[in-house]
């Protein structure tokens, strides 16, 4: 993915809303007894859209922020974050999303398996306290809640980034198009011979 | 090319992680004053102009998810709720006639109307305006400062009892560490005579505290009231003063060859959905406790 300025302001914004609205809205709620995650959910389906290495950077940015607008240890959110995004962009350069749950799934994995990591890395920074099985419980909440958030999350920062992503490119859409008019082609009459993306009118002619 | 490319991601991953592993090391040994808590103030004091517009903008979408979860909640606290009606009527009566002697008591001491435990603190009153989102650090950021005269280890209550002290502080913002946050530590006494121990949270529960070293020969009851025990030796003191309220004891097990008792306390102040604040300014000096 080619990151212009007006992307990189576009996706600025999009972390600098999100933090604000993950500590002055989604923190202060409480579903099921569990605070939703909206960052990692943003940080997933940006990853997703853009790549692994700007869903990395992205996940940094906003680790970053949250850390410094809670005055709290700084680079834990950081590191946690841009391995969400990392691991939300390699999925997309490894597969393609072919259904529209994939994504909400992808989000609620990784918001899952960031919690836990977050878990990990408290414990390794030494919490001197009892830690209850609550905890797990969070965890699994956590991944529940962020499905729900994903749904109509992706679909509208897909729409927000629309202009920077390869997959709705134009020439993107021409091969796809092509490749649909082949394989309705291949249903109807099923010929061998159309093979290298033949023009709708002679599939048709062939057919008949 | 494709390997370029790989490498290109592999080096950009690799060195995020680096500098977060540097921003963490730096931010467990760097001095207060020190430049990255300084550029960490800096970004706070922007947000939290922005975070304060947010939090009451969005506060009736707040109180909306926030009923429908509260009415879950509520039918099940429905039924303990009216046993402990039941049994707080008949202390009722006990309550006002010790309340009647206690007016008398008071007169003839001369203390006046005031809260006796609290005074001489002034009161700031804040907004929470941003929260943590993990269970990890219980803290909450409200939207009073160093600029309304509040100071770092200040104590901050509700009107239901201790909620935590002042951890840091921007000109027009402060940090709050609850005391269910895993770096809190409160020495508390058990009323009326109870013996003090330290009270700590249990990670991953917000709504349960533990009271620890407290002897197992102790005796410790089911619905004791807990207050913060305010000591000092006059070099060392506790950060919070004597006779704030933090919460009731729930259960008290004592485990077999255990030295201490194991005391579970619930806490008054509903520590995960406060919107306001009291931050106890002032008040007598506290040996130790740095301001």
């Amino acid at each position: 993915m080619i990151i212009t300025p007006r992307i990189a302001l576009r996706l600025a914004l999009i972390i600098a809303i999100a933090v604000v609205l993950q500590l002055s809205f989604f923190s202060l709620l409480s579903v099921l007894g569990v605070t939703p995650d909206l960052l990692s959910v943003v940080i997933g389906s940006l990853g997703l859209l853009v790549g692994a290495v700007a869903g990395a950077v992205c996940g940094f940015a906003a680790g970053f922020l949250l850390d410094s607008a809670l005055l709290q240890t700084l680079g834990v959110s950081s590191m946690v974050l841009l391995s969400v995004g990392y691991l939300a962009g390699r999925y997309r350069e490894g597969f393609e999303i072919t259904n529209s749950l994939v994504a909400p799934l992808l989000a609620a994995g990784l918001t899952a398996l960031g919690a836990a990591a977050f878990s990990a890395i408290q414990l390794m920074l030494g919490v001197e306290t009892q830690v209850s099985l609550l905890v797990l419980r969070e965890i699994l909440l956590k991944g529940l809640i962020a499905f729900v958030l994903a749904v109509p999350a992706y679909p509208l920062l897909r729409r927000v980034l629309r202009p920077a992503l390869v997959d709705d490119s134009p020439a993107r859409r021409r091969i796809l198009s092509a490749a649909r008019l082949r394989s309705r082609a291949r249903r109807r009459g099923g010929s061998s011979h159309l093979r290298g993306g033949a023009p709708a009118r002679r599939v048709r002619g062939v057919a008949s | 090319m494709y390997r370029k490319q790989v490498r290109r991601r592999r080096a950009v991953l690799v060195g995020l992680l680096v500098v977060s592993l540097i921003l963490v090391s730096i931010s467990f040994s760097e001095a207060e004053s020190g430049p990255l808590h300084s550029i960490q103030r800096g970004v706070s004091t922007v947000l939290s102009p922005i975070e304060e517009g947010a939090s009451r903008a969005l506060k009736p979408g707040r109180d909306l998810v926030n009923w429908f979860d509260e009415t879950f909640d509520a039918r099940g606290e429905n039924d303990a709720l009216q046993d402990e009606i039941a049994e707080l009527r008949s202390e009722l009566a006990d309550a006002q006639s010790a309340q009647a002697e206690n007016e008398q008591f008071r007169k003839m001491l001369d203390l006046g109307e005031a809260d006796a435990a609290l005074a001489g603190y002034k009161r700031v009153t804040g907004r929470v305006i941003g929260r943590s989102p993990t269970v990890w650090y219980s803290t909450v950021t409200i939207d009073v400062g160093s600029g309304s005269g509040v100071g770092v280890n200040d104590p901050v209550i509700t009107g239901d009892g201790l909620v935590g002290r002042i951890t840091d502080t921007t000109k027009g913002s402060s940090q709050v560490t609850l005391i269910t946050d895993h770096r809190s530590a409160v020495s508390a006494s058990i009323l009326p005579d109870g013996p003090d121990g330290v009270v700590e949270p249990e990670v991953g529960d917000p709504d349960d505290l533990l009271l620890d070293f407290i002897d197992s020969d102790e005796e410790v009851k089911e619905g004791q009231l807990l207050v913060t025990a305010g000591w000092s030796t006059g070099r060392v003191s506790s950060a919070y003063p004597y006779g704030i309220e933090i919460g009731r004891v729930s259960e008290a097990t004592i485990g077999e060859q255990e030295t201490f008792q194991q005391i579970h306390v619930e806490p008054f102040a509903k520590l995960r959905d406060i919107d306001f604040v009291q931050v106890l300014t002032g008040g007598e000096e506290r040996p130790g406790v740095p301001k």
